[in-house]
């Protein structure tokens, strides 16, 4: 994720060249529903580009052919290999009550019940037991995992950039 | 091939034994275990474990619908992480 002044942009997916003859790309999407990067433009890269259309043609080995507007050839397409596609946060739709977006999450800062700070949200884990945040920890090199869970995490504060943990004994050395 | 079921379900018994006194004394823990082969019995429901994936405890909230899996299919031992996009977590 990265932050412009006023809305974060999310990285959605990538562009990885030319399919074909005719001006068509290769799109590898990081979607939860990877056809749902279509409904997030417009989508932009690191240099400046931005993309207002983007036409799923077919599916491939790893991903998606696609049209995007201002793509019509083929050397224009293989100007496109490993470029990064990012959506603005507003694009995305809104979540349900107490569904947040691991993008939402990354980067808070995570305080016990008591206001001491145990560290920062470094990402979001599902291994297939329910959610996990990553925490990284000041002053040690691993990371500790949370369950994201109402009663281990009773308070997430998007707008302070705060959650609120109750941790189970023994899981941070100080708690 | 299938195990027996006459033989009933394989916990090692430590499992067994740091589960219940977890469940007795009440405390809100990470029971730290490193039997990644055992099953998830029915009254595991509603404990966290810490399940050893050769590196670190990865903690285990136990559902309903975990019953009869082993503790080490959610503790994976390769690491992926991916990117973010739009994917969501609930609080349960």
């Amino acid at each position: 994720m990265t932050d412009t002044a006023s809305d974060p942009r999310v990285i959605v997916g990538r562009l990885s060249g030319s399919f074909g003859v005719r001006g068509e790309v290769r799109l590898k999407s990081f979607c939860a529903d990877p056809a749902a990067i279509a409904d997030y433009t417009p989508l932009t890269t690191d240099t400046g580009l931005t993309f207002a259309q983007i036409v799923l043609t077919g599916q491939i080995k790893g991903g998606f052919t696609a049209r995007i507007d201002g793509v019509v050839t083929k050397e224009d397409a293989d100007d496109l290999t490993n470029v990064d596609l990012y959506a603005l946060r507003s694009a995305l739709p809104a979540t349900d009550d107490d569904e947040y977006y691991y993008a939402d999450l990354e980067g808070l800062t995570v305080l016990d019940t008591g206001g001491v700070t145990l560290g920062k949200v470094v990402r979001v884990v599902d291994h297939g037991a329910g959610d996990l945040l990553d925490i990284a920890v000041p002053g040690q090199s691993e990371t500790i995992l949370l369950p994201f869970t109402q009663a281990v995490v009773p308070t997430v504060d998007l707008a302070t950039g705060r959650i609120v943990a109750d941790p189970p004994d023994g899981l941070f050395p100080t708690a | 091939m299938a195990r027996s079921v006459w033989k009933g379900p394989f916990v090692d018994a430590y499992v067994l034994k740091k589960a219940e006194a977890v469940r007795e004394g009440g405390r809100n823990e990470v029971i730290k275990i490193w039997s990644r082969r055992s099953t998830i019995l029915p009254q595991f429901v509603g404990l966290t474990f810490g399940v050893y994936n050769g590196k670190k405890h990865i903690p285990v909230n136990v559902s309903e619908d975990m019953i009869g899996q082993k503790f080490g299919e959610y503790s994976p031992t390769r690491t992926y992480y991916g990117h973010a996009a739009d994917k969501k977590a609930k609080r349960k």
